[in-house]
């Protein structure tokens, strides 16, 4: 009976997995790199994060959901922050003051970049608001979300926690 | 009771004679146990010195093919270069800095013949390597045969953690075969102001 629930639980993550990765055509491809002028003010790289499991979240200020999401994810990025997780979040608002409102306002802790130009956006193939993206620790991307609905969370934190362990 | 005596001696004698047999007979056997046991201890030594060596072959296998590995994909890299920038059209541009005092680099835009070609966002790391002394390809470029204008513009903090940003503009000729041009970051402590050179490598 355990047997039989077990292999339900993995062949359902199987499905969620597979859909979510037929979901882009990144998945499973190195991630494009690129590098950002963030909040702070300095210059970040992607591939300076190799090694770390990296989550690349899409945003915009005028997305309802992307604010729901937003405090979740720093939770996320406070817990396994200092076991080689990241988490760099993108904005892709025309105008990088409105942004920097909302991230005082939500009070998040990650690193924002500005992706004015919609470079990255288009790079990563954004068609949705928000985009998730997961890379491993070789710059592999291994998951692509589109969209937020509650209960996500739960979904990213299984994916962390998998991709951490490898 | 002369008979039972006898009897009885003759039992003694049975067990004695008995025992003498097993005792000779132990004797005889202890040594065989041992060259059992002897020659299984060896037959194992044998079958792990064996799984060992197979076990360096399969390492030293392994270890070959990552070579092998490692040494076509630099093949295919220099190949995928060549193909794409064939040496006779091919001009690279280097960025180097000298100190860096005067001038933290953030990023750097190229223009070749009017055309953006490059806009490189420098990170703190990338930016603390080039003042230790090392040199970033930041562009390659096809170009043909004759004259070019390269426009260079650099922003950065320059002194007192201004904002700081200059251009500086060079005309080359391209001629046949590859060529190397080099911008270079460097302090001019006169004036305390950063310095902005084009050259060209020889």
């Amino acid at each position: 009976m355990k047997g039989l629930r077990n292999s339900l639980l993995g062949a359902l993550l199987g499905i969620m997995t597979a859909s979510s990765l037929a979901a882009s055509g990144l998945a499973g491809r190195s991630a494009p790199d690129f590098a950002l002028k963030s909040a702070s003010g300095e210059n970040l790289r992607l591939s300076e994060y190799r090694g770390n499991v990296v989550m690349i979240n899409f945003w915009a200020t005028w997305c309802g959901p992307c604010r729901q999401e937003m405090p979740l994810l720093d939770d996320l990025y406070n817990r396994y922050q200092r076991v080689g997780f990241s988490l760099l979040g993108v904005n892709i608002d025309d105008d990088s003051r409105r942004a920097m409102r909302m991230i005082e306002e939500l009070g998040v802790s990650f690193p924002v970049l500005f992706d004015a130009d919609k470079e990255v956006s288009k790079l990563y193939q954004v068609e949705a608001m928000p985009v998730t993206v997961l890379l491993d620790r070789e710059g592999t991307v291994r998951h692509v979300h589109h969209g937020y609905k509650p209960g996500y969370e739960e979904q990213y934190l299984t994916e962390i926690r998998s991709l951490l362990r490898e | 009771m002369v008979t039972k005596i006898r009897l009885t001696g003759i039992a003694a004698v049975a067990v004695i004679w008995c025992a003498s047999i097993m005792m000779a007979f132990a004797e005889d056997t202890t040594p065989l146990n041992t060259d059992v046991i002897m020659a299984g201890a060896a037959s194992a030594d044998d079958d792990a010195a064996q799984s060992r060596s197979r076990f360096r072959a399969l390492d030293e296998d392994v270890q070959s093919l990552k070579k092998d590995v490692l040494d076509l994909n630099r093949d295919l890299f220099l190949l995928e270069e060549e193909l794409l920038f064939p040496a006779n059209s091919q001009v690279a541009f280097f960025i180097s800095m000298d100190v860096g005092e005067y001038f933290a680099l953030d990023s750097v835009n190229l223009k070749i013949d009017g055309k953006d070609v490059t806009n490189y966002l420098y990170t703190d790391r990338e930016a603390g390597a080039l003042i230790r002394g090392g040199v970033h390809r930041v562009h390659m470029e096809n170009l043909r045969v004759g004259e070019h204008e390269l426009i260079a513009v650099f922003t950065g903090k320059g002194p007192h953690s201004r904002d700081y940003r200059r251009g500086a503009t060079m005309s080359f000729n391209k001629g046949i075969g590859a060529k190397y041009v080099e911008l270079e970051i460097t302090d001019r402590m006169q004036k305390q102001q950063p310095e902005f050179v084009i050259k060209e490598w020889e």
